[in-house]
């Protein structure tokens, strides 16, 4: 596979992936901070103003921005995580270097007018309000607050209702004039585009953005938490819950972490894992029974994830927790350890057969400072895992004494089961539309 | 979907057929797109194969398109074909419980089925050097599944569960639901695909087994291979892992014609939901109408990006709703065009219905512009586009297409139709449509807000 890159006069690093299959072309502008830069108090701060950032330039008005995307037969979102910041989408070939320019415009000259940075918190807190519909997402958000207490980690990434009324213009200026620099911009093009046709889009375009010097991320590693903290999110009227339990587990530097990876593709990474299999298949308590093991630069999130009937809820919780410890104690088998190397190995092709994919690899690997090689060696360091290895791995990262046990329900009616569940000191209860 | 091993020993299905016996007839090679060709061969016993060599990625998409879906069922059995849908994942004369995906998973495999109102199909995406796996295991539970009361027990919690998690407690699948047993009294698209919670508790083996027997047949299926795949080594491992599958008397489908609607039908709902919510069904065009297309062009001017119609009115200039959302349901016979309307907080649902209403009669009256035209035209490419993007996109497009349309090079005349669509068409179409007499309306208020449940009758 080709490494096609070069980095601008100003410090951007630009990737291509290049693919003539099909005539589009995707498109990533990738900033190297995301929402862990929001100052306390102002959570949303990085996702606010990448929204205000297609909300129209000195020159065009919002309308006319998002009526340029929507003509050219593109799309473009917004995305940001902890650790980025994201501008992606497509284009259909032929209008590519008018949707380039557009882009650039964008990003060069935003103009952060007061009306409509008002309509967007105005947006923002209306979807605040509308996820209260979605109880995963609910339950998850808990469980991050949960598991990681006051670290950057636990804060909402898109804010909240009081952190978003008090984020100002001059906020904005601040944190785009510091973050939306050239060394801290990534660009990445996947599809229908040479490398040369690369380098001239981004020298005509992208070549004003100014240089800078970008703060470098202080965050802290994650304390892990202390003994089994149950939560519920209380919501009325549940027939089901959402189940979430877990702790921290590693960020993709560290030694072990693919062997931990290996080890829970085994507990719950595939549909015949240990957890679905006895959630599911044995008791068919929920439909879909999950863990997994998050990415970022810091120490990530371990999770199972099942959402069983009411009824169910507490035998449910309990029955993981089980299956948690039995895991940790005995490890996983030579047998198991096969099966996950094998399905990890072999299933690689699909985290490649697409450009966009491929370049989402290779981004990733700028993001989280993870050698060059580190996906186009990943088979071979699925298949170098050693059953001891895997097994020191569970044991040295995961717990299942100091666990986050975190559901949405309704409180009435697992709350005394959960109490009684071994380990459980005390059961916290947080209305399901609290800010 | 799983249950504990019974049987121990894997019978390859392929070598029970170690000679290739049973005609497989080329039928023909269907243009796709400029580069490619999709092949078309049929088995003696009715199984259809579709095949397209693309060797974009070293893998291969399987799928397993079944011409059963929940139009299929019968009142006090709803459900049923999305349940079995589950049951193949089980045991088969050969294979133990949880076999089926271990293989597949060993061998770095992905599978998953769906069902709808017209179809069911099963996928798998592998490596492309398993073919010779894939086709004997969907060989293999084509025709010899085995369904214990045990194994069906344990699926029809899980579904019960699924049913919870996507209706029950989801505001928007329980107001879906209720959409389409209200549009629709006589026509099986009345009842959800999931089925009744009454039905699904209700089912046992016998039903199983009956429907088993009745639609899972070669002559009831087609198999739609798309990858990095060598075309007459694949055309022979079909022939050899199907060719002595029996074919079913697959029963003839009574026409099901739903009555006109001719007056609004209209319910409120109470959810545990922090705002108003507005859905409205219109009875629009089957699948196969151009009218369909004309509609979806409508449809991408109306809802289509941050600058269509009603996005920009209800979203962006009045803010009275925080999402607005549109979709023509892409049925056999006649379905729903439906608008989905999350209102904001301090607005009501009737104020996006009033503000829908007007852009839908604007259309209609004034029709659009050529620059909205072309813009619609221009987004619906790039989602063509990118649904061909993988193997197992192009397998699906060409299953789907093959299964409602019977013919899969409407992929690409489909988007014919959408560039030529006219600003007349559109006016014409819209008139057609967007009748309020042809209209389901559901207002979603808030737990303890509303005061009655039901709130008309119909014109029937």
């Amino acid at each position: 596979m080709k490494d096609e890159r070069f980095t601008t006069p100003k410090g951007s690093l630009v990737l291509v992936e290049a693919s003539d299959e099909l005539p589009m072309v995707d498109f990533e502008v990738t900033l190297r901070t995301g929402s862990t830069f929001d100052p306390k108090g102002k959570e949303g701060l990085a996702r606010l103003t990448a929204r205000m950032v297609r909300m129209g330039t000195k020159k065009m008005r919002a309308l006319a921005v998002e009526e340029s995307i929507d003509a050219l037969g593109a799309s473009l979102g917004i995305e940001t995580a902890p650790s980025y910041t994201r501008l992606s989408g497509a284009v259909i070939k032929r209008n590519f270097a008018r949707f380039m320019a557009l882009l650039s415009h964008l990003l060069r000259e935003p103009a952060f007018r007061a009306v409509d940075l008002a309509q967007a918190k105005r947006e923002t807190l209306s979807d605040l309000i509308e996820n209260r519909d979605n109880d995963r997402g609910l339950a998850a958000r808990e469980f991050r607050r949960t598991v990681f207490g006051d670290h950057a980690y636990a804060r909402s990434v898109v804010g909240t209702q009081a952190s978003i009324k008090r984020i100002t213009r001059n906020n904005l200026l601040s944190h785009f004039a510091t973050h939306y620099r050239a060394p801290n911009m990534i660009f990445g093009f996947a599809g229908d585009i040479t490398l040369a046709e690369a380098k001239a889009v981004v020298d005509l375009e992208f070549g004003k953005i100014p240089r800078g010097v970008v703060p470098k991320e202080k965050t802290p590693e994650p304390k892990p938490l202390r003994g089994r903290r149950v939560v519920i999110v209380d919501k009325p009227a549940r027939s089901q819950t959402q189940v979430f339990i877990g702790g921290l587990g590693t960020n993709p530097r560290d030694s072990d972490h693919v062997a931990l990876a290996v080890a829970n593709t085994v507990f719950g990474g595939t549909f015949t894992s240990r957890l679905m299999r006895e959630v599911r298949s044995v008791r068919g308590w929920s439909y879909g029974a999950s863990s997994r093991l998050g990415s970022d630069r810091k120490r990530e999130a371990f999770y199972m994830w099942t959402f069983p009937a009411a009824t169910d809820a507490v035998a449910c919780v309990a029955l993981e927790l089980d299956l948690l410890e039995t895991l940790l104690k005995k490890g996983i088998t030579k047998k198991e350890l096969r099966f996950a190397q094998n399905y990890l190995a072999n299933s690689n092709a699909f985290e490649i057969d697409t450009p966009i994919k491929r370049l989402d690899q290779r981004v990733d690997i700028e993001l989280y400072n993870l050698p060059r090689d580190y996906f186009s060696k990943h088979i071979e360091q699925v298949r170098a895992v050693s059953l001891t290895a895997a097994n020191r791995a569970l044991k040295k990262r995961l717990s299942a004494k100091n666990l986050a046990i975190v559901l949405l329900a309704t409180a009435s009616e697992v709350k005394d089961g959960l109490a009684a569940l071994p380990g459980v000191a005390r059961v916290d209860i947080v209305p399901f539309d609290r800010d | 979907m799983r249950q504990p091993p019974e049987q121990k020993c894997f019978c390859s299905q392929a070598a029970a057929f170690p000679h290739i016996l049973f005609a497989v007839t080329f039928v023909e090679k269907i243009p796709f797109g400029g580069k490619m060709n999709l092949s078309r061969h049929r088995l003696a016993n009715g199984l259809t194969l579709l095949m397209l060599v693309d060797r974009s990625a070293p893998v291969v998409s399987y799928q397993t398109w079944f011409r059963v879906g929940s139009r299929h069922e019968k009142k006090g059995k709803t459900g049923l074909a999305h349940l079995f849908e589950h049951l193949m994942f089980n045991e088969t004369q050969s294979l133990a419980a949880g076999e089926f995906d271990r293989l597949l998973e060993t061998a770095g495999g992905e599978t998953n089925a769906a069902t709808w109102v017209d179809w069911t199909y099963y996928y798998e995406n592998l490596p492309r050097n398993e073919l010779p796996l894939v086709t004997r295991l969907e060989a293999d539970r084509m025709s010899h599944l085995v369904l214990r009361e045990k194994q069906l027990k344990s699926e029809k919690e899980v579904v019960a569960n699924e049913r919870r998690y996507r209706v029950d407690d989801d505001v928007e699948g329980a107001v879906n639901e209720k959409l389409y047993s209200i549009a629709f009294k006589k026509h099986p698209y009345h009842w959800p695909t999931i089925g009744w919670m009454k039905d699904i508790e209700g089912f046992t083996t016998a039903d199983c087994r009956a429907f088993y027997k009745t639609y899972y047949a070669p002559n009831n299926a087609c198999v739609v291979l798309v990858g990095d795949i060598d075309e007459k080594k694949a055309v022979a491992l079909i022939e050899k892992s199907y060719g002595k599958l029996k074919s079913s008397k697959i029963p003839t489908e009574p026409k099901v014609k739903e009555p006109t609607q001719t007056a609004e039908r209209k319910l409120v709902m109470k959810q545990a939901t922090p705002t108003e919510k507005l859905q409205l069904g219109y009875r629009g065009p089957r699948f196969s109408d151009y009218d369909y297309a004309v509609l979806t062009v409508a449809n991408e001017i109306l809802v289509g990006g941050r600058s269509s119609r009603l996005y920009r009115t209800l979203v962006s200039e009045r803010e009275i709703a925080a999402e607005v959302r549109a979709s023509m349901s892409p049925f056999r016979d006649e379905g729903l065009y439906e608008i989905w309307a999350s209102a904001r907080e301090g607005y009501r649902a009737k104020d996006s219905l009033v503000a829908i209403e007007r852009e839908l009669s604007r259309i209609a009256k004034d029709g659009v512009s050529q620059g909205e035209l072309e813009k619609a035209k221009n987004r619906l490419e790039l989602g063509f586009l990118q649904g061909m993007e993988t193997a197992s996109g192009k397998a699906e497009q060409i299953g789907f297409y093959e299964t409602v349309l019977g013919d899969p090079s409407r992929i690409f005349s489909r988007l014919e139709d959408y560039r030529r669509v006219s600003d007349a068409d559109i006016r014409r179409v819209a008139k057609l449509v967007f009748n309020k007499k042809h209209r389901t309306t559901i207002t979603v208020v808030p737990s303890g807000e509303a005061s009655a449940e039901p709130d008309e009758g119909d014109d029937e």
